[in-house]
């Protein structure tokens, strides 16, 4: 009975969840009709789900999407693995760490797109100059927060271990690694949010497949409901990236290992 | 005999959890009378924070009812100020805007606010840290800037929740001479909680003295105080009687060890 | 004293060993000015532009869009976080939406705003409030959660009302998140500005870098790009540093300049 009580509330919940979208969408088609708004500029919403049906039936969403999701999978793949070796030989060295800390905060101010037309006359409209896009938007706050993280390892820690006769190689499996995994987990999830945009707007301009192309080709033909489909695929694919895969690795890593300040 | 001040009657207390509904108190009653310090021991859990937030008004009794100067307590009010064992004086805030603070909402004229602040500032020694930021001083000063911030708005009763209880040792001590010597000198209704059997026959015209949790009421103790206060620290230990009230609410509280 | 100096010079490390590479690379390979220039050519174009006028005008239009769009993402998210912040069941009951619409804040909507608003101001500003909208919201929402409660029984008790305790208590306790939201804001829509004006504008710095691709003229690009973190820096460091320095720095809430 109790259990039954429970699995009530749990899908009353899910349901409080839907209920601002069913509230939204209701808005939407009422200004829609109340205004005769054109279909040029907004369609109504059964138009927006016939647009998906088709869509997923013809296998084209899959295809954009599928493309885009490989995109971010091996940008953070190369990212991760060049950048965090890259924090720890920047974060162990007092010099580097000095020498590196206000260039990587420049960097963070130039946006991967300002660097979209160099890309693109270097590697033309390929998925390469999206690909580069991307790892340049990753990696600069993957490196960033691995430096900080390993900044932030009292120093007594490292003392006590060394004390105890510990090898180098220990030290950074030992007190390093754990230390500062928190925050390279953090600064990942932060680069993939970044990432993700960037990729959406280098598609955009780059027309080579993945959700942006698809967007920004259905503005071609005016064809709002593609673009609908498209806006909300990509949500929905960040939303599920970013809460179903990364945050869970987060909050475990944050629980295991205590919050590094805030 | 002075008027009853505060009335605390058949007060209970439950706090809902995840796990149901847990009972923070047993069955209170006290009174406090105008111009006495009470001072309430505990060990830690037994809800002594529990009453003094409902006397203040920020929760409402589950049962029992709480009357000040005979109306019932409905939610916090400037007739009860509220010392708290964090820092609670606003980082934000000059000492001498924070101490300010009760009076500028009360709308009184700058120049009587300023009178005030100033008196404050010389009866708890913050002279020459005016205009400085909470932050800025250490653990005691703040806890005096907290004291004085409460007193400048001249409430009727002052309730405090083991104020001094985040200082270091040595200046408890000085603290808990000054905070006496306001005592005497205003003669505000003071309910005063503690878990340091000393701090309370210390301060305490009366001594409370509450069970584990669900804590009740157990014994209540009158602290005798010859000549004007009376509370500094040198005549205190040296004094017998004060050394056998505080065995005597020592025997009371170690029997309540958790 | 030598090595104070080396420690001082430090930080120019990076970018001086980049200009070296750069440098020893062009001189060896001598590759197409199209596709990497000389240093010479990057800082003879920089002069051109800024001298011809083109760069005073490109600045002028990306800045006005930025502060516009900034401005306004600014007051409304600090207005909607506060109404969230201070009532419960608006926040939770707007949840899904924050969530979902952050999801695809900024340069998502391009493709279906520009047959709203056309190409030009009102798109760009669009996609900056968008961005800074959501950031302000939530920082503004957590600000607003995680002032201790203390602080406001305190008020309370020296017998502040719900006005009184917003005003002294609520407000000056979540600025630090505010601030931080707003700092992030700027460089967030910066970003998104740049995204917007390579389709969405006529003029700006995005237009300006998204031309040299089209006349294939890395050098613009190049010195663009250099211009863009320089504002960005300039912008935080001159704007917004001076702000928390005089409020949550001088109140003891965070660490003078710290990172984002």
């Amino acid at each position: 009975m109790r259990n039954g009580c429970d699995a009530m509330t749990r899908h009353l919940r899910d349901l409080r969840v839907l209920l601002p979208f069913a509230v939204l969408i209701a808005i939407w088609w009422g200004l829609k009709d109340g205004f005769g708004i054109s279909d040029k500029l907004l369609v109504a919403p059964p138009l927006v789900w016939s647009a998906f049906g088709t869509l997923i039936t013809r296998g084209i969403l899959a295809e954009y999407a599928s493309t885009s999701l490989s995109m971010i999978g091996i940008a953070t793949l190369i990212s991760f693995v060049v950048g965090v070796p890259l924090g720890f030989a920047v974060g162990t060295n007092r010099y580097a760490a000095r020498a590196l800390e206000g260039f990587l905060r420049y960097l963070q101010g130039i946006s991967g797109i300002a660097w979209l037309p160099l890309a693109i006359l270097w590697f033309g409209f390929t998925h390469t100059t999206t690909l580069a896009i991307v790892i340049y938007t990753l990696i600069v706050p993957i490196i960033f927060n691995t430096m900080t993280g390993v900044r932030a390892i009292p120093e007594n820690y490292v003392l006590a271990l060394r004390s105890l006769g510990a090898s180098r190689l220990r030290i950074v499996t030992d007190v390093y690694f754990p230390g500062a995994l928190p925050s390279i987990v953090v600064g990942t999830r932060l680069g993939m949010g970044y990432g993700w945009r960037a990729l959406i707007a280098s598609e955009m301009l780059v027309r080579q497949g993945g959700l942006g192309d698809l967007i920004f080709g259905a503005r071609t033909f005016s064809q709002i409901d593609r673009i609908m489909v498209g806006m909300i695929a990509i949500g929905t694919l960040y939303i599920v990236v970013d809460r179903l895969l990364v945050q869970p690795v987060e909050s475990m890593t944050l629980a295991r290992w205590g919050v590094l300040r805030k | 005999m002075s008027a009853d001040k505060i009335v605390v009657s058949g007060f209970r207390h439950f706090f809902q959890s995840d796990s149901g509904r847990v009972q923070a108190t047993g069955e209170i009653d006290v009174t406090i009378r105008e111009g006495e310090v009470v001072t309430l021991v505990g060990p830690s859990g037994c809800g002594k924070t529990t009453l003094l937030k409902a006397i203040a008004g920020f929760i409402t009794p589950s049962e029992g009812q709480i009357l000040c100067d005979g109306k019932p307590v409905r939610g916090p009010g400037r007739e009860r100020g509220v010392v708290f064992q964090e820092l609670a004086i606003l980082p934000w805030r000059t000492v001498r805007k924070n101490i300010a603070h009760g009076l500028e909402i009360a709308r009184v004229p700058k120049a009587e606010r300023d009178r005030t602040v100033e008196r404050l500032i010389g009866l708890m020694s913050l002279n020459g840290f005016e205009d400085r930021y909470p932050h800025e001083l250490s653990g005691g000063m703040r806890q005096r800037v907290a004291v004085a911030r409460t007193w400048a708005a001249d409430p009727d009763v002052i309730l405090m929740d083991e104020p001094f209880a985040a200082v270091d040792a040595m200046t408890r001590l000085t603290l808990q001479e000054e905070l006496g010597r306001l005592c005497a000198t205003t003669h505000k209704t003071v309910f005063f909680i503690t878990h340091s059997v000393e701090e309370a026959v210390f301060l305490g015209d009366r001594v409370l003295v509450m069970t584990k949790r669900p804590g009740t009421i157990k014994a209540t103790l009158d602290v005798p105080r010859h000549g004007k206060g009376g509370r500094d620290w040198d005549s205190f230990t040296g004094d017998p009687e004060m050394r056998a009230i505080s065995e005597q609410v020592m025997h009371l509280v170690h029997a309540e060890r958790v | 004293m030598m090595g104070r100096i080396a420690w001082k010079l430090l930080p120019a490390a990076p970018a001086l060993a980049i200009l070296f590479a750069w440098w020893v690379y062009w001189t060896i390979v001598q590759p197409p000015p199209s596709v990497i220039p000389s240093i010479l050519d990057v800082v003879r174009t920089g002069a051109e532009l800024a001298f011809g006028g083109r760069l005073a005008g490109d600045i002028v239009a990306s800045m006005g869009r930025l502060l516009g769009g900034v401005a306004f993402g600014m007051v409304t998210g600090m207005i909607a976080g506060f109404i969230a912040g201070l009532w419960r069941p608006v926040a939770d009951f707007f949840n899904p939406l924050v969530v979902f619409f952050n999801a695809i804040s900024g340069i998502v909507w391009l493709p279906l705003v520009i047959g709203w608003l056309g190409v030009g101001n009102a798109l760009a500003t669009f996609l900056i409030w968008n961005t800074v909208f959501f950031i302000v919201f939530q920082n503004t929402v957590l600000g607003i959660q995680l002032v201790p409660e203390v602080l406001e029984q305190g008020v309370r008790s020296l017998g502040g009302g719900r006005w009184e305790t917003i005003r002294s208590v609520t407000l000056p306790g979540a600025l630090p998140y505010i601030l931080s939201g707003v700092r992030s804001g700027l460089g967030f829509g910066w970003r998104a500005l740049i995204a917007a004006e390579l389709v969405g504008a006529t003029t700006g710095l995005g237009q300006l870098i998204f031309s040299g691709s089209e006349y294939h003229r890395a050098d613009i690009i190049i010195f663009g790009a250099l211009l863009i973190g320089a504002i960005a820096m300039l912008m935080d460091r001159w704007l917004l540093a001076p702000i928390e320095r005089r409020t949550v720095v001088r109140w003891g809430l965070v660490a003078a300049s710290r990172g984002r």
